[in-house]
């Protein structure tokens, strides 16, 4: 990222946001990504537009979601975002000291540790999972049979990755206990705040929002990942807040109204 | 709960009891919460490691990753962490999430990766540390596994390349050293007085970094200039294991003695063929006449020797 002339242009109205498809392609962990990004750009103020496309991973210049396309420039990733954004004088956390800091960096990375790696184990190495939804979502777009190669390449590189870190060895019990223990962490850290760092939203809200929501709105097989996430009232409440705050009312292409709609089904009952 | 406990671990050098960082984790863990146990560093003899190290046994329990070790301690009663608050018990989570995501994979990289560290120091020392042909074979399966989880958790899309990687690792552990010590401030340790389960994970990260010499050391250079961390690693050291800075231990010295002894030995063996060398020249037949006199005179120093059928 060229910093100085990236600070000289103003967020350009036509920027856009590309993940898969929504209804029929997009997985669990990609649509926490994309919310959270989504959550975050709303938190800034800066307009953005969603766009769907089914080959969207391909255009990642790292091979991740989501990523934004702003002005000539193309970023993805959360972490990369918030200094994309912060370079152009928008940023969330500047009124934290530095222990607060380090404080929702670790935060965020224990997300990334344990949320989101427990998402993609749940998505690609339970078989029940991968059986079900996983196959027929991910290669959708694509004839036959391109989307059967397309899915069972995506699930050995991230079975490869699985068993780099540890995790091959874990049974889905024992990473919905990860799950647990993380969520119980997040929940005692926001305690009775509106926020993590009480009156401002933080990236660290927009990360944890854009997880947490897309695991209580999303059908899986079970239900046992969503329960353990109800579990914490404060974090559900947390999120109903955020969505409240931030998405109703804005454009209708946003994903969060689409799957708000079927929320307030699954969060009220 | 009084059921002996022995954990099998990596050994140490330049001051540290081990060199690698979850061993080094599990025994700061043991020594902070005084779990009782026996410590089997992995020496040159046909117990090989199986699997993961390092490895607790207990009766019949046989637990390998540090997360589980400490687990299980805290269900034996030996908990660091008592006086935590739950917050504080989140903050730790959080902590070590950031150390195995941002400090780790450039830990591994100095060690096992970098071609002239790997090459000059860990491989050496490792392979001496594993049985023959073992030594052969583990050590490269430990570094292909290093870099693997590199690439896998770091690298973009194939074909992976190392290059931009190192670059990013680098600079994801610098930032996170910072932050650790922004963290850290003054106190003596993460949550107040006492060590707990996060001064555990951040010692086992840190002290390998700042002990070991290697040949190439940007991340050393840059903990270096983080005082408080240096103390930190220091203050355990000193206090937990009791070693001095310079790294002897009571086992250290008695090893020196040995050696003091075998070479004083040894000079004492030099010095008696030193003695008959030149006893041996003395009685040399193509000395000079003029030698002659001096000779009588050294013959009659010695005794019972056989210069005397030169006397003219």
């Amino acid at each position: 990222i060229h910093l100085l002339s990236t600070a000289a242009e103003p967020w350009p109205e036509n920027a856009a946001l590309y993940q898969q498809l929504k209804e029929e392609q997009i997985l669990l962990s990609d649509n926490a990504s994309s919310l959270a990004v989504q959550a975050f750009l709303q938190m800034c103020n800066l307009p953005i537009q969603v766009v769907c496309r089914a080959n969207a991973e391909y255009m990642s210049p790292s091979g991740k979601l989501p990523f934004i396309h702003v002005g000539n420039q193309v970023v993805s990733e959360l972490g990369p975002i918030v200094q994309f954004v912060k370079a152009k004088g928008h940023s969330l956390s500047d009124g934290l000291d530095e222990v607060q800091k380090a404080e929702m960096k670790a935060y965020m990375e224990l997300v990334n540790n344990m949320l989101l790696t427990a998402e993609l184990y749940l998505q690609w190495c339970d078989d029940v999972t991968v059986e079900e939804i996983t196959h027929p979502r991910y290669g959708s777009p694509y004839p036959w049979p391109l989307n059967r190669i397309l899915s069972y390449q995506k699930q050995w590189e991230v079975r490869r990755k699985m068993k780099a870190i540890g995790w091959a060895g874990k049974t889905l019990e024992q990473v919905l206990e990860d799950v647990d223990q993380c969520c119980q962490a997040l929940s005692q850290r926001l305690g009775t705040q509106p926020y993590f760092f009480n009156k401002q939203p933080t990236e660290l809200d927009a990360l944890v929002f854009g997880h947490l929501f897309t695991i209580l709105t999303t059908q899986l097989t079970t239900d046992e990942l969503s329960e353990k996430v109800k579990n914490y009232s404060n974090l559900t409440a947390f999120c109903r807040r955020i969505e409240q705050q931030y998405f109703e009312g804005h454009d209708k292409d946003s994903s969060a109204t689409v799957a708000a709609r079927s929320a307030k089904r699954s969060l009220l009952r | 709960m009084a059921a002996p406990m022995e954990l099998s671990c990596w050994g140490g050098d330049w001051g540290l009891p081990s060199l690698h960082p979850e061993s080094l984790t599990v025994m700061a863990y043991a020594k902070f919460s005084g779990a009782p146990l026996t410590v089997n560093t992995i020496s040159n003899s046909w117990r090989a490691p199986k699997g993961d190290v390092p490895v607790l046994i207990s009766e019949d329990i046989v637990i390998s990753q540090p997360a589980k070790i400490l687990n299980f301690l805290r269900k034996q009663k030996y908990n660091a962490d008592y006086e935590l608050s739950a917050k504080q018990g989140a903050d730790t989570l959080a902590y070590i999430a950031l150390l195995e995501e941002k400090l780790l994979p450039a830990l591994l990289h100095t060690f096992w990766v970098e071609a002239e560290n790997y090459c000059s120091v860990t491989k050496p020392w490792f392979a001496s540390r594993i049985a023959f042909p073992l030594s052969l074979y583990l050590p490269g399966k430990m570094s292909r596994e290093a870099l693997n989880r590199i690439l896998l958790t770091r690298g973009g899309p194939p074909p992976y390349s190392l290059t931009e990687v190192e670059a990013q690792i680098y600079r994801d552990a610098k930032e996170c050293l910072n932050l650790l010590s922004k963290r850290l401030g003054t106190s003596q340790f993460f949550f107040g007085h006492t060590p707990t389960t996060l001064d555990a994970f951040v010692f086992g990260f840190l002290a390998p970094i700042y002990k070991v010499c290697f040949p190439r050391v940007q991340l050393q250079e840059h903990l270096k200039q983080l005082p408080n961390l240096c103390r930190f690693c220091d203050d355990i050291l000193t206090c937990y294991f009791r070693l001095t800075v310079s790294g002897h231990s009571p086992s250290g010295q008695d090893t020196a003695d040995a050696n003091l002894q075998k070479l004083t030995q040894l000079v004492n063996k030099e010095s008696n063929l030193i003695e008959k060398m030149d006893d041996n020249l003395r009685k040399s037949p193509q000395h000079p006449p003029r030698k002659l006199t001096t000779l009588k005179l050294a013959a009659g120093g010695e005794e019972g020797s056989p210069l005397n059928r030169l006397s003219p």
